[in-house]
């Protein structure tokens, strides 16, 4: 990934809302190798206006760890976005409203993979929690209900 | 051209001439030729013993776990805190003789409870190391006393099956040789115990054994592979020279996909038990954790050379083990050895496919298995921690979860002498070693095509979706375990246990 493009492609993102031509957010993916509903997420991810780099790793959750994601809450990928890690199968309308209203936040994660959330398929059968954790070490909370 | 002269690393090398065996398959009158070579074998290791162990011809050892410490990188590497077997990663090596009885004394100074399985062993129940199952577990500070007589040669190991996640990940494992009757005609037999290790920044073994993600993924893969304890560096071989390699895997969760660059290994042995030799398909040796594949490598490549052996089982990320480094000596011989690589076959009950009882286990559940687990209201045992108290994976809609414990009631029963025609099918969209205690299997077919080289498994490696039958011979009594030995799988459900009368 390139950094100043990336940042480049954020600042735009977040200059203003975000329309259908906008140039691609950049964004980095750590996966399970053996997953394919990452995969799936990244195609998402990709229909709604982000570029994603994928890199299999059997390092995850060191690296997950490492960006700050907290070990109840890692999923099968960690997605790098500027300066913002998203943990698990996050719909894209909150990561847009992380990127726009930039708290002071590491990222926003939803553990397990529920039925329905994207990546997963499927009909939702019930209320998603989208958590928010920081690197202080202070237990995570509720981002967004769903 | 006998080998005597030629060993290059001190260990034991044989007269090549008299290494000329004939390469049939006796299975049809194996158990009389088997017990012909047993009986050979105790005559040639008791005449070869000191005269104490002559007196009750019983090999005594002891083995000692206990916290230690070691460095994985090399003298220069970090020190890892680490659980080990008389203090070294891996743990000794046994070398054991086919059919000379063994007595083991393990010591626990561990801080809890352990076993030890002797992976692949043929052995009485009570011997067979599953807590509660079929023993009460060592205790700190204590010991147990296993003994068996090893029925078959081959390429074995024991590891821990108390808390086995944990045990098994900071470096409890060691390989177990039970040696042939008459050695095997090879330049040099090396053993290549293969673990994986999952080490945080500073070099410690990383927190976090048992994760959800893990249990109900791929398992825990680690970031450090080792060969017998060490990241390697070059393997140093000869220009012609006939190597027996014996593999194993010890890791918890990775499989591994070896190739062995500019060399043509001959597969001799899975699972400790000899097979039709044969290359593998694509020269690719895949091994899952638990399985023992021996290859016999004739070094061709020229000296000085230098040829890399890459693990690729992972999309994306092959990597170089290790390489084989060739000295600058000329050929040990000119052309290969023309002498047949087939080891001679180990005496197990061959199975009677028309009068036989069907079973099948249907391994269910993981991530992507297709939503939550249906029927896994049939949960039993302990939960486990980061589980959230749920299992992840069920072998026909029942999980058993962790190591092993008393009241598991079997979920099927064999008459003894009965052969057990065992179909395994797997739902999930994950591999699965699946690896049976007590017996050894002849695998039948893979997604109905018949698998050739008679090769007979205690650990069958099963793709997303694949369909495998097996058969054996239920020939040993006892509650003998069924389950997988990517451990965070087997602890997080993947496990069942069937019944010999």
């Amino acid at each position: 990934m390139k950094p100043t493009y990336a940042f480049a492609a954020f600042a735009l993102a977040v200059a203003m809302p975000i329309p259908a031509v906008a140039a691609p957010i950049q964004t980095l993916m750590y996966k399970n190798p053996s997953c394919s509903c990452c995969e799936t997420y990244a195609a998402y991810l990709e229909q709604n206006g982000f570029k994603v780099e994928l890199k299999p790793t059997n390092d995850l959750s060191e690296i997950s760890a490492g960006l700050g994601v907290p070990a109840q809450l890692q999923g099968c990928h960690s997605v790098v976005i500027g300066d913002y890690v998203v943990d698990g199968f996050v719909p894209v309308d909150l990561i847009k409203k992380m990127l726009a209203e930039r708290p002071e936040i590491a990222g926003i994660a939803m553990a397990g993979m529920p039925i329905g959330s994207p990546g997963m398929g499927g009909q939702k059968t019930e209320t998603w929690k989208i958590y928010a954790f920081t690197k202080d070490g202070k237990a995570p909370t509720v981002y967004a209900t769903e | 051209m006998g080998a005597n002269s030629n060993s290059i690393d001190g260990s034991p090398s044989i007269e090549i001439a008299k290494g000329t065996r004939v390469n049939s398959d006796f299975s049809h009158f194996i158990s009389r030729r088997g017990l012909l070579v047993a009986t050979t074998g105790l005559a040639v290791a008791a005449s070869m013993r000191p005269a104490s162990s002559l007196a009750t011809a019983v090999d005594e050892r002891r083995i000692r776990a206990a916290p230690s410490q070691a460095r994985f990188t090399g003298p220069d590497g970090p020190h890892t805190a680490v659980w080990a077997y008389d203090g070294i990663i891996p743990g000794p090596t046994l070398r054991l003789r086919q059919g000379q009885p063994v007595r083991i004394i393990v010591e626990n100074e561990l801080n809890q409870d352990t076993t030890v399985h002797w992976h692949g062993i043929r052995l009485p129940n009570a011997m067979d190391g599953v807590p509660g199952l079929t023993q009460k577990p060592i205790g700190p500070g204590t010991s147990f006393v296993y003994e068996f007589t090893p029925p078959d040669a081959g390429t074995f190991w024991y590891h821990p099956h108390a808390n086995s996640l944990v045990q098994l990940g900071r470096g409890l494992a060691g390989a177990l040789i039970v040696e042939e009757a008459e050695p095997v005609a090879v330049d040099r037999d090396l053993m290549w115990l293969l673990q994986d290790w999952r080490l945080s920044g500073d070099g410690q073994i990383a927190a976090g054994f048992g994760s959800p993600m893990d249990a109900a993924m791929s398992g825990r893969v680690g970031n450090v592979v080792t060969i017998n304890g060490t990241v390697p560096a070059d393997q140093s071989v000869k220009a012609g020279e006939r190597v027996r390699l014996r593999l194993a895997n010890g890791s918890l969760a990775r499989i591994m996909a070896l190739r062995f660059e500019g060399h043509r290994p001959v597969v001799v042995a899975i699972d400790g038990q000899p097979c039709d030799p044969h290359e593998p398909e694509g020269g690719r040796l895949l091994l899952a954790p638990a399985m023992r594949i021996d290859i016999v490598l004739d070094m061709q490549g020229g000296p000085g050379k230098r040829y890399a052996v890459i693990d690729d089982y992972y999309d994306g990320l092959a990597y170089t083990l290790t390489t084989l480094a060739y000295d600058n000596a000329p050929p040990l011989r000119a052309h290969p050895l023309d002498t047949p690589v087939g080891l001679p076959r180990n005496p197990l009950p061959e199975p009677d496919l028309s009068g036989a009882e069907r079973q099948q286990i249907v391994l269910q559940g993981g991530m992507m298995g297709g939503g939550k687990l249906a029927g896994v209201g049939g949960m039993m045992g302990m939960a486990m921690p980061g589980m959230n108290g749920g299992a992840a994976w069920a072998i026909n809609g029942m999980s058993m979860t962790g190591d092993g414990h008393a009241g598991m009631m079997p979920r099927f029963t064999l008459k003894r002498g009965s052969t057990c025609h065992l179909t395994m099918r797997n739902e999930t969209a994950w591999w699965h070693p699946m690896h049976i205690h007590g017996f050894s299997m002849l695998v039948l077919s893979r997604n109905g095509s018949p698998v050739p080289y008679r090769q007979w498994q205690d650990a069958v490696l099963l793709a997303p979706k694949d369909t495998i039958e097996c058969a054996f011979v239920a020939d040993n009594p006892g509650d003998w375990m069924l389950h997988c030995h990517i451990v965070d799988h087997q602890m997080a459900g993947l496990m069942t246990v069937f019944r010999v009368t």
